[in-house]
């Protein structure tokens, strides 16, 4: 029995070592509970899914609230944010409607909670700011080039082949206005032409271009929402699909609206990649206004579809008070942003956040919820003032 | 030092000036170093982030919820920002935090009802927008370390283990009664089935390298050095073990006339230099073969250790469905192991069924230790690792056959003989058409 022995410790001594080996390189994977007394809380949104403590930090956009300083766009702010522009009146009464839009491409901001991008924008957000006329006033709109790649805007509507901002790029640090007659009264896009296409559109640069009938539209409580994505790995596929430019971000900031009162929602959708994105309301219908070219609506409808750059007007009123969601019923982008909910009140005054089902409010030390409750005085038009 | 104080001054101070010369470039280094971390900007300027990475290691599944291991293998440190399952975003909790150092860890516990049998993509999103993902082919729920789970992988390792070599043993009677040329034929058969068995081993920790280890690890070059190092270094066992049995040559003849191996002295654990010239070849000849058989015992049982490592990992990660024909088709695999140790003993003297029994366990018994290692605390490392000792193990033993071989075979040469020739790749053919099962 000479071997054997040898065999023995030879044995012993390879278990030993294997089993130092594994259980170092397991300890090292292991975790230790560091700050045990900081707890946050997991889930909680999906019936039937549990809910977690954890020691550790939480990932979670549906819940997180982005950092409004690092923020690509305030959402809340952008719904009902209109720009008529610096009004003057030409000497034949005509109206004349002046913009500046600044368009840099050097930013790196966070479209979804942690996640930071390099942003195009028009004045420093994605969507660049709404832009709104009346019929026949004259628009005119300064781009300031401050990227360092050459821009345009076009915009969609009539208007002269030299202010349709494709052969003429501006280049970086120059500077051009466009002039022409706002017609016909609907809902238009706007955003930068220049080549390739897929890039400048992708990275931001676009926005809404409303102009309204001579006569107005009816008083409703009016909002704007820009259906888009990010393609954050650039791998032509979108990682995320909000509407308003934050993932998920109605959905911790639920949209007040009064019941049985009118909303007017001018919808564009700007998504690049993906042929499709569309709209759906819960518990409700809408009547919805193509392009918002008639006064009449094309359908009568709880869900619209739409390819790039193409929108419409939707009016619809809540009968009776809750939550509600809209989101796109294409559930992919549902779930990878495009999610937001309406929360209809009794026409009493009620604290939002009593409503909120917020779980983890990080990051945040200058948020208030006045913040979004202000934008009121924004809401009620019927049309340009 | 301590131990040098009876050397003579001039020897010590010199040992001094050898050390201050050793150190030199040392002090160039480091001076190099703060001159390189303290001035960034002025030598090397890049406005370009360097790419993030991070690699997802494991990803279990228990009861509603998904557990994933991920490691920042990129070259800075990274913030995780979302996960998500099959490319839907999902609120989850990130263990002990959501920042990594370069190779530190996480765990990423996403609360969510999933459906056992059906595939998963779980995506890590960082703070710069880039997503990783894994795919999970086959979701199962992840072996928790309990008795019965235990079991169940030690019965697998007995299987796939112990079994198999043992019935590879039971060839012993027959490869004795066979003819030179024939047992030439089974010898070169085996070296065939081990050559086999290396490469194998070889190719799988290069698929385990690529698909579940960042490159930052340079786990492919690790297969290499460390198979070598274990080729080497066996090699290097394997020779002062034959030493030492040549050395006591003389118990070794009482061993096989009056088996009084109980009345022996120990063996003298410390080796010495003094080598036994007057050993002859015919000694030798007794003694190699077992030797060389309990080489190809340990070598398989290192094999068969990262074998079990592989399997218990498969059944983790959900990459295998464990059923009666894959288990079947690893005990046919591996029985012919079992005649690769019988072989080399086949022309010496008589030997024990004790023995035989114990060069089963130790070739057999690591696949039960591997299997709950690497079911319980899965890590790819490991595995690459254990194969890698594994795959040089087997061919320093594939060495000492084949120089066995040409020492027993006279002038004749290796290659000359046409059995050895066809029983190399048959032995091959054998291991290919055997894994084919599995």
């Amino acid at each position: 029995m000479r071997y054997p022995r040898v065999v023995v410790l030879v044995g012993v001594a390879i278990s030993i070592m294997i089993f130092a080996i594994s259980t170092m390189l397991y300890s090292r994977s292991s975790l230790s509970d560091q700050n045990s007394s900081k707890l946050d809380t997991v889930g909680g949104h999906t019936p039937g899914y549990p809910i977690l403590q954890t020691t550790g930090d939480v990932l979670d956009p549906t819940s997180i609230v982005i950092n409004p300083k690092t923020a690509v766009v305030e959402p809340m702010k952008y719904l009902r944010e209109f720009n008529y522009g610096r009004i003057s009146t030409s000497s034949n009464g005509t109206v004349i409607r002046d913009f500046t839009l600044i368009a840099s491409d050097q930013q790196s901001k966070e479209v979804s909670p942690g996640v930071f991008y390099n942003v195009w924008t028009f004045n420093g957000t994605i969507p660049g700011p709404t832009i709104r006329a009346a019929e026949g006033d004259v628009i005119r709109i300064t781009l300031i080039n401050n990227g360092t790649k050459f821009h345009s805007i076009h915009f969609h509507g009539i208007h002269p082949s030299e202010m349709d901002g494709v052969f003429e790029g501006i280049a970086p640090g120059g500077k051009f206005t466009y002039e022409f007659t706002a017609e016909p009264f609907g809902v238009f896009p706007y955003h930068c032409h220049m080549q390739p296409l897929e890039e400048h559109i992708t990275h931001g640069l676009y926005g809404v271009f409303i102009i309204d009938p001579k006569q107005g539209r009816p008083q409703a409580d009016e909002m704007v929402m820009l259906m888009n994505g990010y393609d954050t790995d650039f791998d032509t596929e979108n990682n995320f699909y909000t509407v308003n430019g934050i993932p998920y971000y109605y959905m911790h900031h639920p949209i007040e609206i009064e019941k049985n009162r009118l909303i007017r929602i001018y919808l564009l959708n700007m998504l690049e990649f993906d042929p499709l994105n569309n709209f759906h309301l819960h518990a409700n219908m809408f009547d919805f206004y193509k392009t918002g070219t008639k006064l009449i609506p094309d359908e009568y409808t709880d869900i619209v579809t739409m390819n790039q750059a193409e929108r419409g007007i939707l009016e619809f009123s809540y009968k009776y008070p809750g939550k509600y969601m809209f989101h796109a019923h294409k559930t992919e982008f549902a779930e990878k942003g495009w999610t937001g909910l309406f929360l209809v009140k009794d026409g009493t005054t009620q604290s939002v956040n009593e409503n909120l089902n917020v779980t983890s409010i990080r990051n945040i030390t200058d948020y208030s919820t006045s913040d979004f409750n202000r934008s009121t005085n924004h809401v009620p038009t019927g049309g340009v003032k | 030092m301590e131990r040098e104080e009876g050397n003579i001054r001039n020897t010590h101070r010199i040992s001094k000036r050898t050390i201050l010369f050793g150190v030199v470039p040392f002090i160039v280094i480091g001076a190099m170093i703060v001159l390189l971390l303290n001035s960034p900007g002025i030598l090397f300027q890049s406005s370009i982030k360097p790419l993030p990475e991070i690699s997802i290691e494991k990803v279990e599944f228990s009861d509603d919820t998904i557990v994933a291991f991920v490691r920042n293998t990129g070259p800075s440190e990274i913030t995780i920002a979302q996960a998500d399952v099959n490319d839907r975003i999902y609120p989850a909790a990130i263990e002990p935090g959501q920042t990594l150092t370069r190779l530190t860890d996480a765990r990423v516990i996403i609360p969510f009802v999933w459906n056992i049998g059906e595939p998963y993509s779980i995506g890590i999103t960082t703070d710069d927008g880039t997503r990783f993902e894994k795919t999970i082919n086959s979701a199962a729920p992840a072996p928790r370390p309990t008795v019965g789970q235990a079991s169940t992988f030690a019965l697998i390792g007995t299987y796939v283990g112990i079994i198999p070599v043992m019935m590879g043993l039971v060839w012993y009677p027959f490869i004795r009664r066979l003819s030179p040329n024939k047992y030439n034929f089974f010898l070169s058969l085996t070296a065939g089935l081990l050559v086999f068995l290396g490469i194998d081993a070889l190719l799988e920790s290069n698929e385990i390298a690529v698909n579940a280890l960042a490159p930052a690890f340079n786990a492919q070059i690790l297969i290499i050095m460390v198979a070598i190092v274990s080729f080497i270094s066996l090699l290097y066992v394997s020779q002062r073990l034959i030493q030492r049995a040549s050395k006591r040559s003389k118990p070794d003849i009482e061993y096989k006339t009056g088996y009084s191996s109980h009345s022996e002295p120990e063996p003298d654990l410390e080796l010495s230099d003094t080598r036994t010239t007057s050993t002859s070849i015919q000694q030798q000849l007794v003694i190699r073969p077992i030797a060389i058989s309990m080489m190809i015992a340990i070598g398989i049982g290192l094999h068969n250790f990262g074998e079990g490592l592989a399997i218990g990992a498969a059944v983790l990660l959900g990459e295998v469905a464990l059923s009666s024909f894959l288990i079947l088709g690893f005990t046919l695999h591996n029985t012919t192991e079992g005649l690769a140790i019988v072989a080399p003993m086949a022309k010496s003297r008589r030997i024990r069924v004790t023995k035989l029994m114990i060069m089963g366990l130790i070739a057999g018994g690591p696949t039960i230790m591997g299997a709950w290692i690497g079911g319980f605390l899965y890590s790819p490392i490991a595995t690459i690792i254990f194969l890698s000792i594994g795959a040089g193990a087997i061919f320093q033993v594939v060495y000492s056959i084949g120089s066995w071989m040409y020492h027993t075979n006279g002038s004749r040469g290796l290659l000359n003989n046409h059995s050895i020739i066809i029983g190399f790749a048959f032995g091959m053919l054998i291991m290919y058409l055997t894994g084919l099962l599995v």
